[in-house]
């Protein structure tokens, strides 16, 4: 049995080899001399090895970023690595295995923050609150090192902010590599000044914006010239001043609908934004009596008290002339409240009826008091027609007129 | 007549000329009409998310009992995958020493230290694979506005390969702990600060698994029809019912079944094909038949970016199937150390064992084995294996020496001869190859040998096949012919003389 007596051998080899190593390993060759675990960050790192060969293995270290090997330097029997400085620059715990032929050792060591304070990375948000005491802002600071470290945990860092006629410091501490403080808002709308402090370094100071709360219900009214429904002249709403629950004045550009709603319960819209908490919009004057109910709304969030307006009639009644073969028709003079002519515009509407049935509706508007429509011989052929004349809110039927 | 010809030419001329301008114009067209079909409007804009996954280590949040303002799904959804980016471009820079990628997951400053450690091994030539398997993390804090994260990650494995000039220095897998503050910048979640806070050998302790009471008495299946291809269109429960009958009639106790990495979906396993394998575990445990499933089947890569890929799949297989009454131990991967020449020894042993932490991480009742191609790499992992599996197929009269070489090397654990057989093709293209006699000859004597040394045994194979696909033995005619007669049971169904000895 050759092949057994080979296999005996290699067995025998590998059982040899295996003690070999062993015996090698009992008196491991490269020990660390270096004691020091802890360093502080910035401060040059050098680990030391003494070792009876002459071997030079490469010595693998990892930190927070990344890994990477560094060749040694022999001096009488002693290793030495030193670590390139973007490491003993970061913080955290840096982990190293040196392995030569026969052994592997590893190890690590801490880079301790420094107690000292370069930049105040700050962040805060969000930038606008609202007041009442109880919405906040968070300010969330990072103080770091010359070498852009966060500082050690515990570390005092004073958060300080003024509003209005107070100023006010508090202390926290650093943890989780941040410190922060939730900075709630007071009963008034304004301006907050933030900053921050930490081993004497200061922050920016931030902005931040305390706006006034959602509206409360609010009142409203209106200026007219006269109140006659001459369908020229305009209606002015104002709002009181719109503010929150604290009495801060709401803030400028708030959004406020004027909803009117007329006898016939149509509804008119009219809309303007707040300056100093005052909305005011416009509206013309109706043509034709009316009796309006109007309530104004913040979308979604306030609404005012009803008001009521009545628009008296100026138009009571109009005459009519028919000329030029009945083809001309001539609505006025058109007097108003006082027995003027009209403002130029008002409605006109003339409706043509044949056999009973509409054929058409002119709507002219008045100019000086008059309006004429002239009914083309094109268009309407001779004959018997209706008519009936809308203006101001009132109507006026003429029966059976011969076009010819 | 002279007249009448000429206007005879002119018009032919003419004719010509419009018929061959018309023909250019009708042909200009036709191309530009082809070339402007295909593009249709949803493709068009490109609006559809390509997310590929590239790197998919186990991630497990701690529950959140953060400071600040109370997180949510999306967000903390887009802070994980911008985390994991984080890493993955890292390790993509660290071995290639490249800084692309690095600045959309790491702020101006912290992005810097990155750059410092990438020019240094630039210019030592110092290359880094490294591929993270397990994340824990915790959230500590979110801020108010939601720009401002901040998260320790506790063990993270951390696996790492070092390479100067090309050439392995080291090979480590550490578990550290990094605290880290993320900013939200332009829609990404960035690393700003990056502290390491503790960091040790990894060591994976694993339950010891008990081996005594299992004896396998097994075979390896394919289907006749769809050989290494058991799970695709042609599955069929019918054939594999009957299968596994004729099996367990012969006096067997288990089979070996393989899932193939690829055809089961990679890193996102297809339901469906879960679904055909809980079918054939199910007709397994039916007949009372064991089964050693072999995962990573047609799988070579072992590339350190593809790990966490490769164990979300095990994974998935293995938490599906771990409380399955069928199953008997888990086979990591066929043949491993064919690979060795192509993909390196030590790549695809670190390979393996990190597989082997993974698979036990997940299932602590179940063993697990390799299967070894040979009794020289069996004792590989011997230390982490529960069953150690080898294949032979060389000389008969040198297994019982190899065996008891073997038993010398690992005294303390099961043996199974996982594969071993030979086929009875003897023709055109191997005229001195072996005949069914020989085939039934060889099977009585090695089960001799396996009955003499205690062996466990899974032989290969049930079914002569027709078809061979080219990934098992290549293209060459006489290896595939070979391969075709390894069966215990012909192609037209007839059982061989070797079947009388397909158990002891």
């Amino acid at each position: 049995m050759p092949i057994k007596h080979t296999y005996l051998f290699l067995l025998g080899l590998i059982l040899l080899s295996s003690f070999a190593v062993k015996q090698q390993n009992e008196g491991s060759r490269i020990k660390l001399i270096t004691t020091q675990t802890q360093y502080e960050v910035g401060n040059p790192i050098v680990l030391k090895f003494s070792t009876s060969n002459g071997e030079q293995p490469l010595l693998y270290c990892s930190n927070s970023f990344g890994s990477t090997l560094i060749s040694g330097v022999l001096n009488s029997k002693t290793l030495e690595y030193t670590f390139p400085e973007h490491i003993t620059k970061k913080t955290g715990v840096v982990n190293w295995i040196l392995t030569d032929k026969t052994t592997s050792i590893k190890g690590s060591f801490n880079i301790k923050p420094k107690a000292e304070v370069a930049t105040m990375e700050t962040y805060i948000g969000p930038p606008s609150i609202e007041a009442g005491g109880t919405d906040y802002t968070m300010l969330v600071i990072i103080p770091t090192d010359s070498l852009d470290n966060p500082v050690p945990t515990n570390t005092l860092v004073t958060e300080k902010h003024q509003f209005l006629d107070s100023e006010e410091t508090n202390a926290i501490y650093t943890n989780n590599l941040i410190a922060f403080r939730n900075i709630y808002s007071k009963k008034e709308s304004g301006r907050m000044l933030v900053s921050s402090e930490s081993l004497g370094i200061n922050s920016k100071e931030f902005t931040i914006n305390v706006a006034s709360a959602i509206p409360t219900d609010f009142n409203i009214s209106a200026t007219r010239p006269h109140q006659y429904a001459d369908g020229n002249q305009v209606t002015t709403f104002t709002t009181s001043i719109i503010t929150d629950k604290q009495k801060n004045v709401v803030s400028d550009g708030t959004f406020v609908t004027f909803y009117i709603t007329n006898k016939n319960q149509n509804i008119l819209k009219t809309t303007g934004t707040t300056i100093d908490g005052i909305a005011q919009a416009k509206i013309i004057h109706p043509d034709y009596e009316d009796t309006w109910r109007i309530k104004a709304y913040v979308d979604g969030m306030s609404e005012s008290d009803n008001i009521t307006l009545t628009y008296k009639q100026v138009i009571e009644d109009f005459d009519i002339l028919f000329s030029n073969k009945n083809r001309t028709i001539t609505v006025g003079p058109l007097h108003s409240f006082m027995g003027q002519m009209i403002p130029d515009g008002l409605h006109v509407t003339l409706n043509i009826y044949r056999d009973q049935v509409l054929i058409d509706s002119i709507i002219k508007t008045s100019f000086n008091g008059y309006v004429n429509f002239n009914l083309k011989h094109a268009m309407y052929q001779n004959g018997d027609y209706n008519f009936s004349i809308k203006t101001a809110g009132k109507t006026k039927k003429i029966n059976t007129k011969t076009l010819w | 007549m002279v007249g009448l010809n000429k206007n005879i030419l002119r018009t032919i001329l003419i004719i010509s000329y419009i018929m061959v301008i018309a023909f250019i114009i009708s042909g200009v067209s036709a191309l530009f009409s082809y070339l402007n079909t295909g593009a249709d409007r949803s493709s068009m804009l490109h609006t559809e998310i390509q997310k590929v996954e590239q790197y998919t280590p186990k991630l497990t949040w701690e529950p959140l009992q953060n400071e600040g303002r109370p997180m949510d799904n999306e967000n903390l959804n887009a802070l994980q995958n911008d985390y994991l980016d984080a890493w993955y471009v890292k390790q993509i820079a660290y071995k290639s020493n490249k800084t692309a990628g690095i600045k959309d997951y790491y702020t101006d400053s912290a992005r810097k230290n990155l750059y410092d450690f990438i020019s240094l091994n630039k210019s030592k030539n110092i290359s880094i694979e490294a591929t993270t398997l397990n994340h824990n993390p915790t959230l500590e804090f979110f801020s108010e506005d939601g720009q401002l994260a901040v998260v320790t990650d506790r063990n993270v494995v951390e696996y790492k390969r070092i390479f100067k000039a090309e050439k392995l220095i080291l090979e480590t897998t550490e578990t550290s702990t990094y605290k880290m503050v993320f900013l939200l910048e332009d829609g990404f979640w960035r690393i700003r600060h990056l502290v390491k806070e503790e960091s040790k050998p990894y060591h994976f302790e694993a339950k010891t698994i008990a081996t005594d009471n299992i004896n396998i008495k097994g075979i390896n299946y394919y289907p006749q029809a769809n050989p290494w291809d058991m799970f695709g269109d042609d599955f069929s429960t019918k054939t594999i019912a009957k299968d596994f009958k004729i099996i367990k009639d012969a006096g067997l106790n288990s089979v070996r079944i393989f899932v193939q990495y690829e055809d089961f979906g990679k890193a996102n396993v297809k339901p469906e094909k879960l679904e055909k394998l809980k079918q054939t575990l199910d007709l397994a445990e039916a007949v009372h038949l064991k089964v050693v499933l072999t995962l990573f089947d047609f799988y070579g890569d072992y590339s350190v970016m593809d790990w966490t890929l490769n164990q979300r799949h095990a994974e998935i297989i293995v938490s599906t199937f771990k409380d399955h009454n069928a199953i008997i131990a888990w086979d990591i991967k066929n043949e491993p150390n064919l690979d060795f020449e192509s993909r390196g020894k030590a790549n695809v042993v670190a390979w393996l064992d990190h597989m082997i932490d993974i698979v036990k991480s997940i299932d602590s009742h179940h063993p697990v084995t390799i299967g070894w191609s040979n009794t020289q790499s069996a004792p590989i992992l011997k230390d982490k294996v529960d069953i150690v599996s080898f294949h032979y197929y060389e000389d008969l009269e040198q297994l019982d020496t190899a065996i008891k070489t073997l038993k010398t090397e690992i005294p303390n654990k099961p043996l199974v001869l996982q594969e071993f057989g030979i086929s009875s093709y003897s023709g055109f293209w191997k005229p001195h190859g072996s005949s069914e006699e020989d085939q039934a000859n060889y099977h009585k004597k090695i089960q001799e040998l396996i009955a003499a040394n205690n062996l466990q045994f899974m032989s290969w194979t049930l079914y002569d096949f027709t078809y061979i696909p080219k990934e098992v033995v290549g293209r060459l005619p006489w290896r595939k012919n070979a391969q075709k007669h390894f069966g215990f049971i012909d192609k037209n169904g007839a059982k061989k003389e070797s079947f009388k000895y397909i158990s002891n």
